[in-house]
Order: structure tokens, then C-alpha cells, then sequence
């Protein structure tokens, strides 16, 4: 793995929080009080460098508001973030766009992540012009060109002329990783990079995500809903559960080893292809959805639908996380017993 | 976008357009249009109606409100137009130290009522004799009228037969009336027009019968010295139609003042139109953008200026300042810039929140490159549209703020052309040419902006939508 | 058991300017009462249009170009709309579409919704209506009171329930679902999957389910249909394609592969190069051919017609004539 290598960390996240004010008209708000929605509320984890790093949960779970406050499109409510060493929790305005030389997105719908009236030279001449790299054309076409056969969008040439709804989902989500690649960033934040694309194809894009990685020795936020993916190409997973991480550790330990009952059920409702299974009904330990964040249940959150929730878990403080070895941790009360 | 990407779109959206049936027509007219303003110099038949349209003693040879020529297929007795013969065949029989210089202007007359006057009109140089006479179709010449001019210089020399050859006309109808009915004439109740025009017969005073033919007016001078010229020698056949639309009360040819207003029709529909729509869709977009605070008080001035009587004020404005066009269109663009605001921002707000844009921002781009070149160009096919849409209101509004009379008075416009129809009570004394033309014209020209600017939006529209 | 529905050689074209997209090109199934025929394959394998197919719906400019839809023996295809308005759709075969969960008119209640579907085809009182829709909302595990609510009011999960209750309430002889729990969380797709197969088993119910996941078709399908490039390359039971034996078809085999298991880890996922093809210009043969692992040169001149290698057992792959 490659974190005992390189054991150094490149982001730093402690305590970080996101509150939303929903925005009001004068007549609602003269009626309501308003109702807090805490996206992200109080998250710590560390991210090596050269490491993947998945975020997993439902929707509703913040694992994007995450992925957003750590591409700073968003401010957070609270916490720190440290970046390479600096504190970028609140940066200005030139600090800001350094930032985002070093830190990149891919987003999950390739199709609307590229602005269709752009050609694809375009697309990746984008971040070439915003942070005035220097270059005639010609050197620009040098760089797009390298990053389009760094993804193995081959003849590159060919490509630059096309508008993105020429391409498929799965050559339109390698443009958008050659786009973030070609300002040479230290890390990528993905946010559910292949929800979108074809069961085939899937697996062929998280390779060429894999194979960037390794050759740029990028560190990876890997944001998504899906274990199985999450299992093959995160080096540790963090399970979030409505704006809290539950559960964090090396993947194989998470998947195959659970010790919340979150995680759990995550993994026990996860359909794999055997048969013999058409006449019988699933158990599920857990029921009903996840409740609304603007109203999150005191104590430990996930007790309105936990099966083994004590009258403990309704009252006291909500559990931190706790180390029970091998970088794995759990935030459950009842974690022995269960 | 280069040319070629630039030439495809057209080429996509034009075969969607020529589907539009209704936008096809607008398009049509708004190009025969534009032709007539290219080629209003060839076509114009009073070629400076643009400066002369206030000056009376440019119009006075033409006939006043006279309808229009074509009047003649729907009426039993043919009136004679109004003609200009412009093309004599000019000779000079030189003589000894003197020449006789002779003007022949052919005029082929095929109607039952003859032209009101027939004026002749030259400017001269020097002094000389002139003589002014008419060959027949039936052979006989009448010498009309002859006089010296003394000591022009560049003066006009301006011969009006209706007046001038009544002596002449009075003797050629003693020759050929029947005594009983000379009785009842002397030479200044003969009418020369319908001596000049009817066949010689003895009952040619009472019941005059047209003599259709080809006429030939003559006029004939003598040069006797070297200082002598006469240039731009032309006839005007005044009948009592006129023209393509006729003339008003003030002899002004409508047709050529329709024509001069064109332009300025379509002039204040366009630039009023394209500033206003480009402040609009930048005013809705950076509101749309910024939201929040910024939003709201832009929200704030836009209700403001959207709550004002726009026609009112205009009225106001104009009465007071007796303001040029651009004033006009200037005042206008305050009050119209606020028409695509309100669609604007909320297709700025959807795309605000398309995740390219959130990915632009995530690449670091500015709010001005976003704005730019992200947001701007998707909106650009809603406003050509708009402000094909917003141009009818322009031409009304200057024709409205014209009509009441106060437009700029330097330039002919429709509404001014309607305004003067109204205080000369064109509508009461039955010249309806004098006002459905230019009332049409502004319908018409509305029309076709509104019917390209649907098509458009049609086109357009769901296009931004889908993507 | 009895076959409800039988697809005999529909084919199903596109006529657009710039040529015939062959969407459907000769496909047959048949579906049993109580049964889940599990439709999966690619995006533009011809799923959903199959499903819409089915219920007199083609997406335009799609146009029946030949073949029958036998619904208790009846062809639907040549019935004129009117009669397959009052008659079949939504009487016979429902469907709930693909994200029908978040085209629930927004400015309405649950019950007004449910209440004009059910009224447009049953002469009915308004309070035995609203029993029914209760009894039905009851079904699919909601209570009744989500009549009274409005669709945002609802989590993805309620509003897909009350899809299929209202798919359901007219009885229909079968129920086609379009990727019903695409847009769903694990836990609540495995919430949804349980309670269909909880109505099939209570009700004898037959649905026909369309999804791109193989691993959801082992859950739910007693019966697969392998579908590429607008043709049907595999059909078989669940035992046959996901049991030890495995599927026959190098397409399922692939596709099977690409599916990521959590509980086995594996180095690398394996996945099917390229993309399906343009279904106006097909390529010649088998219509797989420049994807598939095992080609044969056979592959690229012919067509393999669909043929039975096992009872129950159709594939159409050149590899098993031997």
C-alpha cells in the first residue's frame, strides 16, 4: 500500500462543519423559524500523499458538501483545513487561485461537467488561459494534447476538434480527468466519477484513474455511493452517515470486517451477481430512510434506525471516533456487542 | 467559434427557419426592405425628399392631393398623372451671330381628363426670347405663350400653362367652337388644359371629347449672345392622380416620403432594440450571477423602471426637449432595456447552476470569465430573438411620440407622415392615402420583426433548454 | 404456467433522416404468470425500448416494422390507439418509467394524483377510490395518510412506492419497471427490490425489469434476457446465467465480469473494450463481433440466430454450433 511508503499528509481536515441557512423569502421567514441544515457537521480525517481515499454514504449523507468545502467552491461553517502544510481554511483571493492549480475535480455527470458549446481543445485550454500559463498556441496544443494521451484519449489530434456530445460518457469523463491533470495538481477530488457511465465501461475508467495516479503519484478524494467500486480502488474508506464519518479504515478491513452498524447494512444491501437468491427475501437490519439533516436526532444520529440502539445511544453524546488498531475506526457505543 | 462551426450553426438553423412559414414572411419583408433602402437613390422618384421634405417650393409643380395613379384602373373616367418629360430632343439651328435653339418634349396623352397644368421649368443663364408651343396629335400647333427673360443668373424659369396660355387657348377655341358657345367664354374663363387636350370641333367648348395621342410641347429660343444657357429644361405634366401613393395637401409625393421614413423606421427599431436588449441580458445575467444583495437591488431598479408609463414620460420628454432622433432613441433604450431582464435571469440563474459552471469555478476561473464565456454566449440566441421581438415596440413608440408632433423635425418619419394627415383632416376629406400607407407601413414592418422573432424563439428556445 | 405475454419477432425501426436505426431487430420472449423476466444490457441495447414497445408506446420516430405482441393471445400491434388506450394501457401492461419517481406533479397531493389515474379508467365514487388508493398505498408499505402529502414532502424511496401502487391499482396482467431503483441508495434499492418480490410472491404477479446491473437481475429475475445491440444475445434462468455453470453468451460472460463484487477482491475489473455499435450501420455478422474476446471468423459473415443449447437455454453465439 502505498501510504506506509509515504506516510506523509497532504490534507489535514479537524472538525469540519458546514451549516446551511436556508435562504428565505420575508414572508416565510416571519413564520418559521429557520431550520439549520447541517450538511457536514464536525468530520476530522487525514489524506496521505499518493493515497486514494474514498468517502462513501447515501445521498443526503455530505459526502459532496465535503468534496465541495474541500475544493473550496464552498466556505465551511467551521474547522481547519491544512493543505501541503498551510492552512487553507480561509485564504485570499491569490492564495486561492494557487489552490486550485493544486487541487482539481472531476465531476459525476460528464456530460454536463464541459460546457457543450466548447470544442475539447477548448475544454482543456480552459485552465491553461484562467491561470495564464504561458505558451503561444502551438505549446498549448503541446500540453493538451500530452494530457489527452496521458487518459488514453487516442489520436489526441483528432479529439480536439470534437464537441463533448461527440464523445461517450466514458471518453467524456477522460477528457474531464485530462482537463484537471494538465495544470499538474497534487490532488483530485472525484466525485462519484463513473455513477453515470455504462456498467461496461465503469471498470475501464477507474484503470486509466488508477494508472494516472500511479504515474503522477496523484492522492485521490474518491467521493461515491458505491461500495464495490470504492473496495477496488480506494487504498481506506471513510463511511459517512447524515454530515458524520462513522466508520474510516483500510478498505479491505471496512468492507470485509465491519464494526458499525451503518456500514453494515451499507454492505449487506449491496446486490452481488449469484443466483438462488430470486425467492428470498433479504434481511435487512436496518429500515426506513435516512432522516432530513436539517433535522438530525440527538444522541447518537443513526439510533432512530439502528436495530441494537439502547436507551444510551438515544441520550448521551453522540461516540467519537475510536482507533481499535490498524488505522481502523468506529463512532458505536455498542461496537462489542453487536 | 470559428467561421466554418460559425457557417453550420447558420446552416442548421436556417433549415429550422425556413420551415416557420410566418418567419419566412418576415424575413421576406424585412429584406425587400433593406433593398429599398440600398436602392432608395434609383427609386425614389423625388431624389431629395430627405432634405426637401419641409420645403415647400420643392414640391410645387407636383399636384396636391392628388390619390394615387393607380386609382385610374378602378374609376370609369382615366385621369391624367402626373408626369414629369424630362428627355427633349434638343436642336440648334445656327443662324447668323444668332441661333435658334429648339426643345422638343414628346408626351403621349391617353386620357379622358386632362392634366390639371402642364408646367414647364428650366433654370436660365443671360437674357433671351422664349417661345412655348404644342404640336397635336391631330398636327395643329398652338403657340402657347412667349415672353423675354432678362438677366437671369441661374434663375428659375418656370412657365405655368394653365395661367400662361390662356390668351392662346382662347384663340384656338374661337377658331374651331361654334359662335353660340363662345358667347359664354372670355379669355380668362377658358380653360387652356382642356382646349390643349380635347379634339377641334365646333362642340369643343361644351362637351370637349379627349384627343388621345401623342403630344409634343416645343420651346424654342433664340441665343444671341455667348452668356446664354439654359440647363435642366423639363416639363410637368400636373394630373389629378399622382404617383405611386399620391400627394397630400402640401403636393409632397407620399411615396418618397414612405420611402425616406424606412430607414429611420428601421434604424430606431434596431438600435434602440440592440442597445437595449444587450443592456438587459448583461443587467439579468450579472443579477442572476451575483444574486443575493446585488440581486435584489438590481430586482429593485428594474421594478421602478418597469412601473413607469413609458408613453407619458416620452410625451414629456419630447414636448420639452424638442429632442434629435437620438435623443428619441436614447430615451427610448431607458425604458425598454428592461424587456428581456426578467427571462434573462432566470435562464442565467438555471446555467448558474449547470456543472460546468461549478467546474469552470473549480478550475479557478473569475466571475467575469464565467459571466463571458460561459454564460453570455448561451444567451446570445434568446437575445437576437428578443430584439427581433422588441423592434415593433420602437417604431411605435417614435411613431406615437411623431404622431402627436413632436418628433424630430429634421428627418421624414411615418409618424410624422400620420401627424400631418391628421391636422390637415386628411381623414375627413376622404384622403385615405394619405393615411393607410404609413399606418400600414408600421403595422407591416412590426409584423415582420414580430413574425422573424417568434420563429426565432421557437427555434432557439428549446435548444437552450436540451443543453 | 400460463404465458401472458408473448414478443414474437418484433422488430422495431427508427426512420430518421439519416437512415433506419434497427432499435429492435427480431426479438422474441414470452413472459409466465408470477414471473420477472429480467431485461438487461448496454445504454442503447434497446431496453426501454422494448419496454415501451410493449405498451404501445414506441419512443418516435420509432415505427412497428414487423412481429407480434401476443397479450393473452391478442396482437396489440394492430389495434387502433383508441382501444389500446381504454383497454390495454395501464389496463393490461403498466409501466413505471425510468425517474417516474421525480415526474410527480409537484403542486398536487399524492391522493389527487393517484385519484385522477384511477378515475380516468374506473367508473368509481370518490371514497371508494380513496379506499382503494389506500388499500394500495398499504400494499407497498406506505400509510395511508401520504394521500394528504405533497411529492417533495416524500423521500425517494416513498415516492417510488407510490409509482408502483399506482402501476398497480388497475390490475394490470403485468407491470414493465424501467430501472426502478437506479436513482435510489443501496439500502433503500434493497428496500424496494424486497417489496416487489414480496407483491409477485402474494399476488402471482409477473413484472418484466429492466436494468443495466446483472447483480439487481440476480436478485429479482427468475428468467434473463441478455439484449446488445437491439438483438436478444442470451435468455436463460437465473440458475443458468448466474449459477456455477455461468452464461453462455461471451457478451454476458464479459458483462457478468465488468459487474464489481464486494465480497471478492480482485486486482483488476475487468471490462468490455469500445462501445456498442451504431445501429444504423451495424457491423456485419454478429453484431458483437468487434468486442468480443472469442471472435471466430464465422462471427464477422453471419448472423448466429438464437437457439437453444439447454432446455430453457437460448443463445446466439457461433462459438456453440460444435
Amino acid at each position: 500500500m502505498s501510504e506506509n511508503k509515504n506516510p506523509e499528509v497532504l490534507l489535514k481536515v479537524e472538525n469540519l462543519k458546514k451549516h446551511f441557512t436556508p435562504h428565505m423569502g420575508l414572508a416565510a421567514s416571519l413564520g418559521k423559524a429557520r431550520k439549520v441544515v447541517k450538511a457536514v457537521d464536525g468530520i476530522s480525517f487525514d489524506i496521505k500523499k499518493g493515497e486514494i481515499f474514498a468517502l462513501i454514504g447515501e445521498s443526503g449523507s455530505g459526502k459532496t458538501t465535503t468534496g465541495k468545502l474541500v475544493m473550496k467552491l464552498i466556505e465551511p461553517t467551521s474547522g481547519t483545513m491544512i493543505f501541503d502544510g498551510e492552512d487553507v481554511t480561509s485564504i485570499a483571493k491569490k492564495q486561492l487561485e494557487a489552490y486550485r492549480r493544486k487541487v482539481q475535480m472531476i465531476f459525476q455527470d460528464p456530460y454536463a461537467s464541459m460546457n457543450p458549446r466548447f470544442k475539447i481543445r477548448d475544454v482543456l485550454e480552459e485552465p491553461l488561459s484562467i491561470h495564464r500559463i504561458e505558451g503561444d498556441r502551438a505549446r498549448h496544443d503541446e500540453m493538451i494534447v500530452k494530457a489527452l494521451e496521458e487518459v488514453k484519449i487516442t489520436p489526441p489530434e483528432e479529439f480536439m476538434t470534437r464537441f463533448p456530445h461527440m464523445l461517450s460518457g466514458g471518453q467524456r469523463q477522460r477528457v474531464a480527468t485530462a482537463r484537471t491533470l494538465i495544470l499538474n495538481p497534487k490532488m483530485l477530488v472525484a466525485d462519484e466519477p463513473v455513477s453515470m457511465i455504462d456498467l461496461s465501461t465503469r471498470a475501464e475508467i477507474l484503470h486509466m484513474m488508477k494508472d494516472v495516479q500511479r504515474d503522477l503519484g496523484l492522492t485521490y478524494l474518491y467521493i461515491t455511493h458505491d461500495l464495490s467500486t470504492a473496495r477496488y480502488f480506494a487504498d481506506r474508506i471513510a463511511v459517512m452517515y447524515l454530515g458524520r464519518i462513522v466508520e474510516m479504515g483500510p478498505a479491505d478491513m471496512i468492507i470485509d470486517k465491519p464494526l458499525h452498524p451503518y456500514t453494515k447494512a451499507l454492505i449487506d444491501a449491496v446486490p452481488e451477481p449469484e443466483s438462488g437468491k430470486v425467492d428470498v427475501i433479504k434481511e435487512l437490519p436496518i429500515s426506513g430512510e435516512i432522516p432530513s439533516p436539517a433535522n438530525i436526532p440527538a444522541g447518537c444520529r443513526f439510533h432512530t434506525r439502528c436495530p441494537y440502539a439502547t436507551d444510551e445511544c438515544k441520550t448521551l453524546p453522540e461516540p467519537e471516533l475510536e482507533d481499535i488498531g490498524g488505522g481502523h475506526m468506529h463512532a458505536c457505543r455498542r461496537w462489542k456487542e453487536i | 467559434m470559428n467561421l466554418k462551426d460559425f457557417l453550420a450553426g447558420l446552416s442548421d438553423f436556417w433549415s429550422e427557419f425556413r420551415r416557420d412559414k410566418a418567419g419566412l414572411i418576415g424575413l421576406a419583408i424585412l429584406v425587400v426592405a433593406i433593398l429599398a433602402i440600398i436602392f432608395e437613390p434609383v427609386i425614389v422618384p423625388f431624389k431629395e425628399v430627405n432634405s426637401k421634405w419641409r420645403d415647400i417650393n420643392y414640391w410645387e409643380d407636383n399636384s396636391s392631393g392628388a390619390p394615387p395613379a393607380w386609382t385610374n384602373a378602378f374609376s370609369s373616367e382615366k385621369k391624367a398623372v402626373t408626369t414629369s418629360l424630362d428627355r427633349p430632343r434638343k436642336e440648334e439651328i445656327e443662324g447668323d451671330g444668332v441661333s435658334i435653339r429648339r426643345y422638343e418634349f414628346d408626351y403621349s396623352y391617353r386620357y379622358d381628363q386632362p392634366p390639371l397644368d402642364v408646367i414647364f421649368r428650366a433654370e436660365g443663364w443671360g437674357t433671351f426670347p422664349i417661345l412655348v408651343s404644342v404640336e397635336r396629335p391631330d398636327g395643329q400647333v398652338i403657340d402657347l405663350y412667349q415672353y423675354v427673360a432678362e438677366g437671369l443668373d441661374g434663375d428659375d424659369l418656370r412657365v405655368t400653362l394653365a395661367n400662361d396660355s390662356k390668351s392662346a387657348a382662347y384663340q384656338f377655341l374661337a377658331v374651331n367652337a361654334s359662335e353660340a358657345d363662345m358667347a359664354n367664354y372670355d379669355s380668362y374663363s377658358v380653360k387652356p388644359m382642356v382646349i390643349m387636350f380635347s379634339e377641334a370641333s365646333p362642340s369643343m367648348a361644351t362637351a370637349p371629347v379627349a384627343l388621345t395621342g401623342k403630344y409634343k410641347f416645343i420651346v424654342q429660343t433664340m441665343v444671341m449672345s455667348e452668356d446664354v444657357r439654359i440647363d435642366n429644361a423639363h416639363f410637368t405634366v400636373v394630373g389629378s392622380v399622382s404617383g405611386i401613393l399620391g400627394s397630400d395637401t402640401g403636393k409632397r409625393d407620399l411615396f418618397s416620403g414612405l420611402l425616406a421614413g424606412l430607414k429611420w423606421a428601421l434604424l430606431i427599431g434596431f438600435v434602440t432594440s440592440f442597445i437595449s436588449v444587450l443592456l438587459g441580458v448583461l443587467y439579468g445575467i450579472i443579477s442572476a450571477y451575483f444574486g443575493g444583495a446585488i440581486d435584489s437591488t438590481m430586482n429593485f431598479i428594474y421594478e421602478l423602471f418597469v412601473s413607469m408609463p413609458v408613453l407619458p414620460i416620452l410625451i414629456v420628454i419630447s414636448a420639452v426637449f424638442k429632442p434629435s432622433i437620438w435623443f428619441i432613441i436614447a430615451a427610448l433604450v431607458v425604458f425598454s432595456w428592461t424587456g428581456p431582464v426578467k427571462t434573462v435571469r432566470s435562464m442565467a440563474m438555471q446555467i448558474k447552476e449547470e456543472t460546468y459552471i461549478e467546474a469552470a469555478r473549480a478550475l479557478g476561473a473569475g466571475k467575469w470569465r464565467i459571466i463571458f464565456k460561459h454564460m453570455l454566449p448561451l444567451l446570445i440566441p434568446y437575445s437576437f430573438a428578443s430584439m427581433a421581438l422588441s423592434v415593433p415596440g420602437a417604431i411605435l413608440y417614435e411613431a406615437s411620440v411623431s404622431l402627436l408632433g413632436l418628433g424630430d423635425a429634421t428627418i421624414t418619419t411615418w409618424g410624422q407622415i400620420l401627424h400631418d394627415a391628421l391636422s390637415s383632416g386628411a381623414v375627413l376629406n376622404g384622403l385615405w392615402w394619405w393615411v393607410v400607407p404609413p399606418g400600414f407601413s408600421i403595422a407591416i414592418m412590426g409584423m415582420s420583426f414580430a413574425f422573424i422573432g417568434s420563429a426565432m424563439d421557437k427555434i432557439l428556445h428549446p435548444k437552450l433548454r436540451t443543453r | 404456467m400460463d404465458k401472458i405475454l408473448e414478443v414474437k419477432n418484433l422488430k422495431l425501426y427508427y426512420h430518421t433522416s439519416k437512415g433506419v436505426v434497427k432499435a429492435l431487430d427480431d426479438v422474441s420472449f414470452d413472459l409466465y404468470k408470477g414471473e420477472t423476466l429480467g431485461l438487461v444490457g448496454e445504454s442503447g441495447c434497446g431496453k426501454t425500448t422494448t419496454g415501451t414497445a410493449l405498451l404501445r408506446m414506441p419512443t418516435a420516430p420509432g415505427r412497428y416494422d414487423g412481429g407480434q405482441i401476443l397479450i393473452d393471445g391478442r396482437d396489440i400491434i394492430p389495434l387502433p390507439e383508441k382501444d389500446v388506450r381504454k383497454n390495454v394501457r395501464w389496463e393490461e401492461v403498466a409501466m413505471v418509467f425510468q425517474g417516474a419517481m421525480n415526474c410527480l406533479t409537484p403542486v398536487y397531493t399524492i391522493g389527487k394524483q393517484m385519484l385522477e389515474t384511477l378515475q380516468e379508467h374506473r367508473d368509481m365514487e370518490k371514497e371508494q377510490a380513496e379506499e382503494l388508493i389506500r388499500e394500495y398505498l398499504g400494499l407497498v408499505g406506505l400509510p395511508g395518510e401520504v394521500m394528504k402529502r405533497y411529492p417533495h414532502e416524500l423521500s425517494g424511496g416513498m415516492k417510488q412506492r407510490v409509482v408502483i401502487a399506482t402501476a398497480l391499482f388497475l390490475k394490470p396482467k403485468f407491470v414493465i419497471l424501467d430501472e426502478p431503483t437506479t436513482a435510489l441508495d443501496v439500502i433503500v434499492q434493497a428496500q424496494i427490490i424486497n417489496l416487489l418480490k414480496k407483491l409477485k410472491k402474494t399476488f402471482d404477479l409477473s413484472f418484466i425489469f429492466i436494468t443495466h446491473d446483472l447483480a439487481l437481475e440476480a436478485e429479482v429475475a427468475d428468467r434473463i434476457c441478455v439484449m446488445y445491440a437491439g438483438k436478444i444475445a442470451e435468455l436463460g434462468t437465473n440458475a443458468q446465467i448466474f449459477g456455477k455453470q455461468g452464461p453462455m453468451h461471451p457478451y454476458t460472460e464479459k458483462l457478468l465480469a465488468a459487474t464489481p463484487r464486494l465480497h471478492r477482491k480482485v486486482e483488476s475489473l475487468s471490462f468490455i473494450p469500445g462501445t456498442p455499435p451504431d445501429l444504423i450501420d451495424p457491423p456485419k455478422g454478429c453484431r458483437f463481433n468487434p468486442r468480443c474476446h472469442k471472435v471466430m471468423d464465422k462471427c464477422y459473415v453471419e448472423e448466429p440466430p438464437l437457439k437453444e443449447v439447454e432446455p430453457g437455454h437460448m443463445v446466439a453465439c457461433w462459438r456453440l454450433e460444435k
